[in-house]
């Protein structure tokens, strides 16, 4: 216990250790983007009195440079006081402005030169380096603060999404219908947050590895969008596996783009610092997650598969389970005595739905002799009838086909198969039959297993490959 | 001495002639330019191009550190200082080129060594 408690602070002083030497490292390598907030104020174009002249050549040495801007506005700045006392130093001696202007200019050589010198004096290897390592560590910190972010700016969406849903309701709009026991809410905010982790991430290794290595954020950008596109957008796709719906692998196929946008778009201004603004988001977040707790207080909201398998016979099942309407049951005296299904069970989530009929071990004959006469044993899955929302109560007379079906494996005392219902985008409620060729040649029922209610559990790309 | 071999000769010495004039104290770069011709008595100037790259090359390896500074007249100037590395590095290019210079002496006079 001792040790427990030690390993939790230990955790929590070295992730806020990270977190505060990342945020630093990032404001460190942004002070040298924004010319306004540096460490050094420097002189304006216009404070240093340059002319057309030296405007000119000015803005050509610092086309040159690609250097951040406050880089930029300090080169540009030394070189006009210099040029200045030149100048007034060629006046001294005799010559006219426009002459000792020409002079000053010669005496600095070509501008591309200058520039193109200058800026190889800014960007050495060690700071490319720096740049790249103090990228990658402002990333791992972007990261999390923006997963913690993007969970606080999900909630929020949900609330103001709840409170418009509601009104609307009120309002006696139609709405469409989302009770699919969380899974759409589920799978939206894990997106937006992890799209809000990415994204941060992806402009803070921007922004500290442009401040660090002096290069220009738009040339270091290209480098990191492309980096994150592909490693963001491979775990979102991919890698990112949990409830799915629509919405959820639209915000997960927005991911990378919102990366490549993060890594551009007003990258050559300084970040807002939120400051007291977080504090507000904080407080209203609580408050909103206090009231969305206590909205949704009635509704399962769970992800993957959570079979809950209703035998046949239970006292609170209903009359008519609508099993005629897979096929009819086979023949009393077809089956061996004792050769009776009457049961099933379920296998673990990542393995899928493992469906078995079990007979009676102490059968007269095996299954495999039992079932010598009759062929194409298989499990039909069909839609389960939702009289509650977590429970089936037999098949949903509705649909005249299965959604799935799987060959079944006969034993000796069971026969069982593997359904994959979360990978099955519309499987919900479920209910699985036992079903074969009789010897007359046509197809009967020989037993019900039993349903259940399995969400989708995988990734974006799971969800669009995965059958109806 | 015509000016094409003197600026061969200044090629590579600009470090050594920025981190001396810095020794003695805090300068900005016109400042820098002019102590160098004071200091040679003319016959060292430094091109004026190769000398801002010089000073922030010589920033960026931590020989130098420069501020912006409040000046006498017109607007804040950017000064620099040489720092505890930069003088080991004066100490350095100063040993070499005597080195360079006595062999030059020489080499040029024909002195057998």
């Amino acid at each position: 216990m001792r040790i427990d408690w030690l390993f939790g602070v230990a955790y929590i002083v070295g992730f806020g250790a990270f977190l505060i030497a990342a945020v630093s490292l990032v404001r460190r390598g942004e002070r040298r983007l924004d010319p306004g907030t540096g460490p050094t104020r420097t002189p304006s174009a216009a404070q240093s009195g340059d002319d057309d002249a030296t405007s000119a050549y000015l803005d050509r040495v610092t086309a040159e440079l690609r250097l951040p801007a406050v880089d930029v506005a300090e080169v540009r700045a030394e070189l006009a006081d210099h040029l200045q006392d030149s100048i007034a130093s060629l006046e001294a001696e005799g010559l006219d402005r426009e002459r000792a202007t020409r002079e000053a200019l010669a005496r600095l050589g070509s501008a591309d030169e200058l520039g193109r010198h200058l800026r190889q004096a800014h960007q050495s290897t060690r700071r490319l380096l720096a740049g790249v390592g103090g990228g990658v560590f402002a990333a791992g910190g972007g990261f999390v603060l923006g997963y913690l972010g993007g969970i606080l700016l999900a909630l929020l969406l949900a609330m103001v999404v709840f409170v418009i849903t509601s009104v609307l309701a009120r309002l006696g709009v139609p709405l469409p219908d989302l009770n699919d026991n969380g899974d759409t809410l589920n799978s939206v905010l894990l997106g937006i947050s992890v799209a809000a982790a990415a994204a941060l991430a992806t402009r803070y290794a921007v922004r500290t590895s442009a401040g660090l290595s002096r290069r220009a954020p738009r040339s270091i950008a290209i480098f990191w969008a492309a980096a994150g596109a592909v490693g963001f957008g491979w775990y979102s796709i991919f890698g990112m596996r949990g409830a799915q719906s629509w919405p959820g692998v639209l915000v997960d196929l927005c991911i990378p783009v919102g990366v490549i946008a993060a890594a551009f778009v007003r990258i050559e201004r300084p970040m807002p610092h939120v400051g007291r603004w977080a504090v507000a988001i904080v407080l209203i977040s609580v408050v909103g997650v206090s009231l969305l707790g206590f909205a949704f207080s009635e509704a399962s909201v769970s992800g993957g598969t959570s079979p809950t398998l209703v035998e046949s016979g239970q006292p609170n099942q209903p009359v008519d389970m609508h099993f005629d309407t897979v096929a009819p049951l086979a023949p009393v005296g077809w089956l061996p005595g004792g050769n009776q299904f009457y049961g099933g069970g379920t296998g673990p989530d990542w393995d899928g739905t493992q469906i078995t009929a079990v007979v009676d071990p102490n059968a007269a004959v095996p299954m495999s002799t039992a079932m010598a006469n009759w062929h194409d044993v298989r499990f039909e899955a069909w839609h389960g009838f939702l009289d509650n929302p977590s429970v089936s109560y037999g098949i949903d007379p509705h649909y005249s086909s299965p959604f799935a079906v799987q060959p079944a494996a006969v034993h000796d005392t069971s026969i069982d198969a593997v359904f994959h219902f979360e990978r099955m985008r519309s499987a919900g409620s479920w209910w699985v039959i036992l079903t074969a060729v009789g010897p007359d040649g046509h197809r009967y029922r020989l037993g019900d297993v039993g349903g259940g209610m399995s969400h989708f559990n995988g990734s974006a790309w799971d969800w669009l490959t995965a059958p109806l | 001495m015509p000016g094409r071999i003197r600026g061969q000769l200044l090629k590579g010495t600009t470090t050594l002639l920025v981190l001396t004039v810095l020794r003695d104290g805090e300068l900005y770069g016109y400042e820098i330019a002019q102590r160098i011709r004071e200091r040679s008595g003319g016959a060292f100037f430094p091109s004026e191009g190769s000398l801002y790259p010089a000073l922030h090359a010589l920033e960026a390896d931590g020989a130098l550190e420069a501020s912006w500074q409040e000046s006498d007249r017109g607007p804040r100037r950017r000064y620099y200082k040489i720092t505890k590395s930069g003088l080991g590095m004066l100490a350095e290019h100063a040993q070499e080129w005597a080195a360079f210079s006595l062999g030059m002496g020489h080499a040029v006079g024909g002195t057998e060594r």
